[in-house]
C-alpha cells in the first residue's frame, strides 16, 4: 500500500468498527438480545477486515514517485556523490514496493 | 499500516477494544432498568420438628414458593440465584439467617416460580431455640450479569411461626 492508501486503510477501519459496535449495540438493546449484539459485530468485525487488510487495489492508487538515482545524487553535495549514488542505488532496491 | 500482519494486528485489536467499551456502556443500561418482582411463600406443612443427632433443633417443612421474576431480566442478564431464607432472632445471635432453598433461573422464560416442595437444605439452629420462633422467609436474588458488576435484591416475607412444641 502506498502512504495515502495506509491512511485510508486505518480511518476505514476506525470508523467501520466504532459504526457496527454502534450498529450492534443498537440492535442488541432494542431486541434485548445480548447475543444479537455480539453477532452483529462479529459479522461487522469480518467486513472490516476483508475491506481493510488485503492489499486492495484502490489503496494503491497514490504510488510513491522515488528519485531517479541520477538526480537523488546530483542533488546532493558532490563530496559525497558517489556514496550517494550507492546508497540511492539500494535504496531503490529495497523501498519501491511497500506492502 | 505497512504491512497484512501489522493491519490485522490493529484491526482485531482495536476491534476489542470497542467491544470492551460496549460492554462497559450495556452493564450501564441496566441502571435504566425498573424491575417489577412478585413474590409468596406459604408454609403448607410443619412434617417434622425435633432434636437431630447433632443435638441441635431441626425441622422439615413443605413450602409453597410462587415468584415472577420475569421482569427482573435485562438484555444484560445471564442468570439469577435465587435462595429462600429463613431469618430469625436467638438468645445467642441478634441475627440467625439459613437457606433452605435456591434455584438457578437461566432464561425468562423460566423466571416464573411455582414450586410445592420441601426445603431443600436443612432447616438446623445452632441450639434449641426453634420451639415458638417467628421467623421471617426472605426470597433472595442474585442476578448475574453477562457484563459488569452483579447485583442482590430480596423481599422479606414476615410472620411466620414454628410450633411451640417437638412433633
Amino acid at each position: 500500500m502506498d502512504w495515502k492508501g495506509q491512511k485510508l486503510a486505518e480511518e476505514l477501519m476506525q470508523y467501520m468498527l466504532v459504526g457496527w459496535a454502534i450498529a450492534a449495540f443498537l440492535a442488541g438493546y432494542f431486541r434485548t438480545s445480548f447475543q444479537l449484539m455480539m453477532l452483529v459485530y462479529a459479522g461487522g468485525v469480518i467486513l472490516t477486515v476483508l475491506i481493510t487488510v488485503p492489499n486492495w487495489p484502490f489503496f494503491n492508487r497514490h504510488s510513491l514517485k522515488w528519485l531517479d538515482p541520477d538526480v537523488a545524487a546530483a542533488s546532493i553535495n558532490p563530496v559525497k556523490t558517489k556514496a550517494a549514488a550507492s546508497a540511492a542505488a539500494a535504496g531503490k532496491k529495497k523501498g519501491s514496493r511497500p506492502k | 499500516m505497512h504491512s497484512f500482519l501489522l493491519r490485522g494486528n490493529a484491526v482485531l485489536t482495536f476491534a476489542l477494544t470497542v467491544l470492551a467499551v460496549a460492554c462497559v456502556l450495556a452493564s450501564l443500561t441496566d441502571t435504566l432498568h425498573s424491575s417489577k418482582p412478585e413474590v409468596n411463600v406459604e408454609i403448607l406443612s410443619v412434617d417434622a420438628f425435633g432434636r437431630n443427632p447433632g443435638g441441635n433443633d431441626e425441622v422439615v417443612l413443605t413450602l409453597h414458593i410462587s415468584a415472577d421474576l420475569q421482569s427482573v431480566f435485562t438484555w444484560n442478564t445471564k442468570q439469577l440465584f435465587v435462595f429462600l431464607a429463613a431469618e430469625y432472632e436467638s438468645s445467642k445471635n441478634v441475627l440467625n439467617q439459613i437457606s433452605i432453598w435456591d434455584s438457578i433461573i437461566q432464561s425468562k422464560e423460566d423466571a416464573k416460580i411455582h414450586r410445592r416442595t420441601r426445603n431443600k437444605y436443612s432447616f438446623v439452629d445452632q441450639g434449641s431455640n426453634l420451639r415458638g420462633k417467628d421467623f421471617n422467609l426472605t426470597l433472595h436474588w442474585n442476578i448475574m450479569p453477562v457484563t459488569g458488576a452483579m447485583f442482590s435484591e430480596k423481599r422479606v416475607l414476615t410472620g411466620f411461626r414454628l410450633p411451640k412444641n417437638y412433633m
